[in-house]
């Protein structure tokens, strides 16, 4: 690549990062428009909150300084919908403080499920969804992995349940050059073009590599992306279950994420994967360490998991077979305990 | 010979290569080792320490350190091998190709691949043996770009998902020119298990590991079972692949 073709490539960049504001204040609006009581505001701060997290990636990133007065416009914008919306907020609780901590308690999860390969991200992820959704709660799933996984622990087999070609469009300065098709904000895609599996569990995800679409995967990156970020929905849950290790970079691909489980297998190579991935999870979310698949092996030095998955034969078992855990064992300790997991993200309480 | 392996995660990849390296070693092969996963774990199965594992240098890391930009010229693949190689049992030599380290490593995947492809590339042409354990999925296959003169193992365990991924792994690596694919079923617990994942990736060749409690215990101790027990069912069965493998 040479300086000019480098430099009409940040041209592009810059020039979709721009339209990419846009896409964001659309989004913003549409949630200020909407946002008629605590919880309506609170779902405001949030995704106000979630795009600031990552605009911040963004200005420090070399990519984009040739649009840094948009930048700060932007984030500008941004903090002042945080200041309406904690306004409002402040107004109710002076009067009703019980409203907003209930209201707080509806806000859905922004949930990333990381680990090493094998560790049973997937097994998780589908399962704490399944069980959500069996609570009456609205579930969206997304399989952040272009390796195939979610669709046979959810419990669809080997369904395609990445973005569809219908959402998407091509942009020659977005990564690998698509994004979301203009005009459609997320909170429609995901009730118009994501499947619905079991339970009423909504899934999306990327494309799959070897798949006869050679491009699928690419395709749909940033796409999924933009479509969690910005799905602001408040009584939602969302759940993302990231690819094995450190590979796909966190600041884009769980961005939308408060909490974060980093699950970890009895290997030694586990916990030394985990105690690489727990620096970057990044500042102002919460992080859980779930041990998975122990037998009486002693917890990892230093990473204590909050939560004990143990190894049932019943669940590899249904691994083997490619079907969802939850189906096939619904009675396993496994599944036990990962209720035991989805409750410390549901507890009623109000949570700081 | 370069020999690249693939597979889900978790499906025994690093275990393979670690046990094949040091058998091809064994029998007088001059071996290099790469360990292509941003996530580098390879040494644990060659039988390096853990601590030198935890903290050993990949090139991409090691040139980045040094200031090294895209604007330079790269150093020669000899030149990094004798820079940030570590060595190994049996005279092998292990080196990583990239780390990612901190969030803002945001195109470092990028830069980790393309090591990996150069690296892997320019170590085509030389009478070394290289074992490259790739990263999990089906990415790092399409950067390392394997070619007809190469073998791809594409490695798997029992689960459906596993098989899925291998599959595909086949799939790419036939797309790629590989001549020599050949699927291991690891982990295997019976035949007729392999059998199946053999039926679904179609391979002309294929391979049973059987599931092995002394690759799981030295797995959690974070040891080598080429190590704490190399005559275990499923080393003898990776000493019987790297014969496989060399001999033709």
């Amino acid at each position: 690549m040479d300086d000019a073709e480098r430099e009409a490539r940040r041209i592009r960049r810059e020039s979709w990062a721009a339209e990419n504001l846009g896409r964001q204040a659309a989004v913003m609006e549409d949630l200020a428009g909407r946002a008629d009581d605590t919880l309506g505001w609170l779902a405001l701060d949030r995704q106000a909150g979630s795009y600031l997290r990552h605009l911040a990636t963004w200005k420090r990133s070399k990519g984009f300084t040739g649009i840094n007065d948009m930048l700060d416009a932007h984030q500008g914008r941004l903090q002042d919908w945080q200041g309406q919306a904690a306004a409002a907020t402040a107004e109710t609780a002076g009067v009703d403080p019980g409203e907003v901590a209930a209201a707080r308690a509806q806000l859905g999860l922004r949930l990333a499920v990381i680990g090493k390969g094998g560790a049973g991200k997937t097994v998780i992820s589908s399962t704490i969804a399944r069980l959500l959704a069996r609570q009456g709660r609205n579930v969206l799933v997304a399989d952040m992995d272009v390796n195939p996984g979610l669709s046979y622990s959810i419990g669809l087999g080997n369904a395609d349940v990445a973005l569809p070609l219908e959402v998407l469009e091509e942009n020659p300065g977005a990564a690998y050059g698509w994004q979301l098709r203009t005009g459609l904000l997320p909170r429609e895609v995901v009730e118009k073009h994501t499947v619905t599996g079991p339970d009423g569990v909504r899934v999306t995800g990327l494309g799959k590599i070897g798949s006869e679409d050679k491009h699928e995967a690419k395709r749909t990156v940033v796409a999924l992306i933009q479509v969690l970020l910005g799905f602001g929905e408040p009584a939602w849950d969302v759940i993302g279950d990231l690819e094995a290790g450190p590979t796909t970079p966190f600041e884009r691909y769980h961005a939308f994420s408060e909490d974060v489980v980093v699950v970890t297998g009895p290997a030694w190579r586990s916990a030394m994967t985990a105690r690489r991935l727990l620096p970057m999870v990044g500042e102002g979310r919460t992080t859980t360490i779930v041990g998975n698949r122990f037998r009486d092996e002693p917890d990892h030095p230093g990473l204590a998991p909050k939560v004990r998955i143990p190894f049932d034969p019943d669940v590899a078992e249904a691994e083997r077979l490619g079907l969802s855990p939850i189906d096939e064992c619904p009675d396993s300790p496994t599944i036990k305990a990962i209720e035991e997991l989805a409750a410390l993200f549901t507890s009623t309480e109000v949570r700081a | 010979m370069r020999i690249a392996v693939c597979g889900k995660g978790g499906s025994g990849k690093s275990m393979i290569s670690g046990a094949l390296a040091r058998n091809l070693a064994m029998r007088g092969h001059t071996v290099v080792a790469v360990d292509a996963d941003p996530n580098p774990n390879l040494g644990i199965s060659l039988g390096v320490a853990r601590e030198t594992v935890e903290t050993m240098k990949p090139i991409l890391n090691a040139l980045l350190d040094a200031g090294h930009t895209h604007n330079d010229p790269r150093p020669l693949a000899e030149d990094l091998l004798d820079h940030y190689s570590v060595d190994a049992p049996d005279g092998i030599r292990l080196v990583a190709t990239g780390k990612i380290e901190r969030p803002s490593d945001a195109c470092l995947c990028c830069g980790s691949h393309n090591t990996t492809r150069q690296f892997f590339g320019e170590l085509a042409d030389t009478e070394r043996v290289v074992v490259a354990d790739l990263e999990a999925g089906l990415n790092d296959l399409i950067w390392a770009k394997p070619g007809a003169e190469d073998v791809v193992l594409a490695v798997s365990e029992g689960s459906e998902k596993s098989v899925e991924i291998a599959r595909r792994a086949v799939v790419v690596a036939e797309e790629l020119g590989v001549t020599r694919i050949i699927g291991v079923a690891n982990r295997s617990l019976s035949v007729e298990d392999a059998a199946r994942v053999a039926a679904a990736l179609g391979t002309t060749e294929m391979f049973r590991v059987p599931e092995d409690p002394a690759v799981e215990h030295a797995d959690q101790l974070g040891v080598a079972p080429m190590d704490s027990d190399p005559g275990s069912p499923a080393m003898v069965a990776v000493s019987e692949l790297a014969d496989l493998i060399v001999k033709q």
